[in-house]
């Protein structure tokens, strides 16, 4: 269960996130949208502690992220949380100077201290599973952006977390891709993943999240299941918004 | 004839020499910075009076006093020079108005030196392109040139080298009041200094050794050197013939003369080029090694150390190398570390290059994207292992051009070096050339030297840049095929 209270972030002297709560239970998807300037990106980057939050606090399983601990046991729990959490960036950041199956066994090899064969065949099942097993000995700018797309989520599940998150999946992909990775996604969940991804396409969520989140102005307007936020929204402001996405 | 004659009276006598560390020939008067004392500088005047000239001095570089005067930078060259043969074929001499002779200083606890022929498996300082120079070489001895004498007299004192040779006048202005050194023997070796004129101007030459002749038989010559100290009964020598009117008194001073031999030559250029290659490699180490805590020191740490690197940074670049080896090599014996030359240049230029290299790694680093650091840290990594495995690599490839190129540059920056007396390339070559008047073709030689040892390095570099890439490449052209 990962539970968000009243979260609060500031920066440059502004409030980006102004008491944000929500609740995603395991195994299921979130969806975050909103227009860009919403704090969608910051909501995400405190979540897996790129960002300290100034107020409220995070919770995943027993770890509980607050404003007012110390600089050092605030870190101590991002890292436990990180265990937990994977991430793929909207520019997915891939090793250049790596190959695809470098980038994939770096962190079980160094982090988890994974047998470095072991890790190869674990990362040769997750690439055949997002249909890049052929590609393994490339490096990551020989590829299309999908296929690094592909490349990032299977280095982020090859760490095994618990829960999945994106910021933009969809920004660089054509519908057809988009479909393909939204299969993707949906398989992965199955086997056990949850997932917070933040799109300003509904199109893309329809169908993947369960539970739709619609943010403005550093606050939640609207949340619920998808299928009652897209059908029928009760904020004037939800509604303009995915009539417009539409 | 006339008019031409009083032309020549009014036009000034324009004579050359090196003032630097000149004493006691001509030297800047400690008292009053911006006059000229010495007793070749009172000489000079009496000469000119004699020929009824005002007397002009031009300060110059001893080692290229023969060049600027066929340049005509001045008309004549009075500098306690000697007649050597190598000169003599370059310019022509007056007659003798000193005969001086070598002394041997040694530091006082010295037991083994008592002679020249002790120091066979020594190093001897001297002046540079001088006779005892040509003497040393002559007689095989490992030699250390020098600009000045009072730097070689403080490298004896700190070890350096075992023995000094100079030329008596020096000797005796340096030497006779220390508490440190002593002569190993009696002065040895007779030669000459001579007034040093162009080929080709005889009517000067009449002119001048007419006023020698004069000022030494109405001894106020020999009033200027008993003023200094160095009169002794071997100036008689020179006063007989002049008086019984006979001439070439010079012919047995004559005893230094180094004909040019290339083979030796290039063998020496040869060492020389060790001695830059040595140099060059063990100071981009510490360049490289100190470079990386340096720049990250600057980068990430906290802020006094952030002070402390910039400040390092900003005082090695914003000072010339020279000043920096001037100040490592005379500066810190002063509070007990003297190092030999060789170690001296090669650490004091690895100092200085380490703030540029810090700053290419600087720069290289900061040109990672921050995404790449997060997602090392989403990834479970801590700052030391993202920096380590995906940090540093890439940064490694934007700096290898830039560390190239330092490296190149470093490689022709060991020519300052000549400053503190070590015998690399650039020292050779303007020692050698001084010494033959060979600029042109030992110029050729020396580049080819430096030619032969960075092309090479050059290419290497591009090797290895395009090795690191060649991977990438060959991935892309597949992806194409695709």
């Amino acid at each position: 269960m990962i539970r968000a209270t009243d979260l609060i972030k500031n920066a440059n002297g502004a409030r980006i996130l102004r008491g944000v709560s929500f609740e995603v239970a395991p195994q299921t998807v979130l969806g975050i949208i909103g227009a860009s300037g919403s704090g969608k990106t910051t909501l995400l980057r405190c979540l897996n502690g790129l960002e300290r939050i100034d107020g409220g606090a995070i919770e995943f399983d027993s770890i509980r992220l607050e404003a007012n601990l110390s600089a050092a046991e605030y870190s101590r729990r991002v890292k436990g949380l990180r265990k937990k959490v994977g991430t793929v960036f909207q520019h997915l950041y891939l090793f250049p100077h790596l190959t695809v199956l470098a980038n994939i066994i770096e962190a079980p090899t160094h982090v988890l201290r994974v047998p470095k064969q072991q890790a190869e065949s674990e990362a040769v099942a997750l690439l055949d599973s997002v249909g890049l097993k052929e590609k393994a000995r490339r490096y990551p700018e020989t590829l299309s952006g999908g296929e690094q797309q592909r490349v990032a989520i299977a280095r982020a599940l090859a760490m095994h977390p618990a829960l999945l998150m994106f910021d933009e999946p969809t920004s660089a992909l054509d519908p057809k891709r988009s479909a393909g990775l939204r299969s993707l996604l949906r398989s992965t969940v199955s086997r056990g993943h949850t997932m917070v991804i933040v799109s300003h396409s509904i199109g893309f969520l329809e169908g993947l999240a369960d539970q739709l989140l619609y943010m403005e102005g550093g606050e939640v307007v609207e949340s619920g299941a998808a299928h009652q936020i897209l059908n029928s929204p009760r904020d004037p402001r939800t509604k303009d918004f995915i009539e417009q996405a539409k | 004839m006339l008019f031409s004659g009083n032309v020549s009276a009014q036009q000034p006598l324009r004579w050359g020499a090196d003032p630097s560390g000149g004493a006691p020939y001509v030297y800047n008067d400690p008292n009053h910075p911006d006059q000229y004392i010495g007793y070749e500088k009172e000489m000079v005047d009496a000469l000119a009076a004699a020929m009824g000239r005002k007397p002009e001095f031009a300060p110059s570089d001893w080692e290229t006093l023969v060049s600027a005067l066929q340049r005509k930078s001045f008309d004549v060259i009075v500098n306690g020079l000697e007649p050597t043969s190598d000169r003599q074929k370059q310019i022509q001499f007056s007659k003798p108005y000193y005969i001086f002779q070598l002394a041997l200083t040694v530091r006082n606890g010295e037991q083994q030196i008592h002679s020249l022929a002790d120091c066979k498996n020594r190093v001897v300082g001297t002046l540079g392109n001088t006779a005892a120079s040509r003497l040393l070489q002559k007689e095989n001895i490992p030699m250390r040139a020098y600009a000045e004498p009072l730097t070689a007299y403080r490298d004896l004192e700190l070890k350096r080298i075992d023995a000094v040779i100079m030329d008596v006048p020096a000797e005796v202005f340096y030497v006779s009041k220390s508490t440190t050194l002593k002569r190993a023997c009696e002065p040895f070796f007779r030669g000459t200094y001579n007034v040093g004129l162009r080929k080709g101007d005889d009517a000067l030459k009449t002119e001048v050794d007419a006023a020698i002749d004069k000022i030494i038989n109405d001894g106020s010559l020999e009033k200027i050197l008993r003023k200094w100290g160095l009169w002794n009964d071997a100036q008689l020598e020179l006063q007989k013939p002049a008086k019984a009117g006979e001439k070439n008194v010079d012919v047995g001073y004559d005893i230094t003369s180094a004909a040019f031999n290339w083979r030796e030559a290039i063998w020496r250029l040869t060492r020389a080029a060790f001695v830059t290659v040595l140099i060059a490699f063990g100071s981009m180490v510490i360049a490289l090694v100190l470079g990386m805590p340096l720049a990250i020191g600057q980068w990430k740490g906290p802020r006094p150390v952030q002070w402390l690197c910039t400040i390092y940074v900003e005082f090695f670049r914003g000072t010339p190398v020279l000043v920096q080896l001037l100040f490592l090599y005379f500066g810190l014996p002063t509070i007990g570390l003297a190092m030999p030359a060789w170690l001296t240049a090669l650490i004091g230029l690895g100092l200085n290059y380490a703030a540029y290299e810090s700053q290419v790694y600087r720069a290289a680093l900061e040109a990672i994207p921050r995404g790449q650091w997060e997602a090392s840290y989403l990834l479970g990594m801590g700052p030391v292992l993202a920096f380590r495995r995906i940090i540093l690599p890439q940064a490694f490839r934007i700096a290898l051009p830039p560390m190239t190129n330092d490296f190149v540059s470093l490689f022709k920056d060991t020519s300052t070096a000549y400053a503190i007396s070590v015998w690399e390339l650039a020292t050779a070559y303007r020692e050698l050339a001084n010494a033959s008047g060979q600029f042109l073709l030992l110029g050729v030689a020396v580049s080819l030297y430096y030619l032969a040892m960075s092309l090479p390095m050059a290419h290497l570099a591009r090797r290895l840049e395009r090795k690191l890439q060649r991977r990438e490449a060959i991935e892309a052209v597949e992806a194409e095929i695709n």
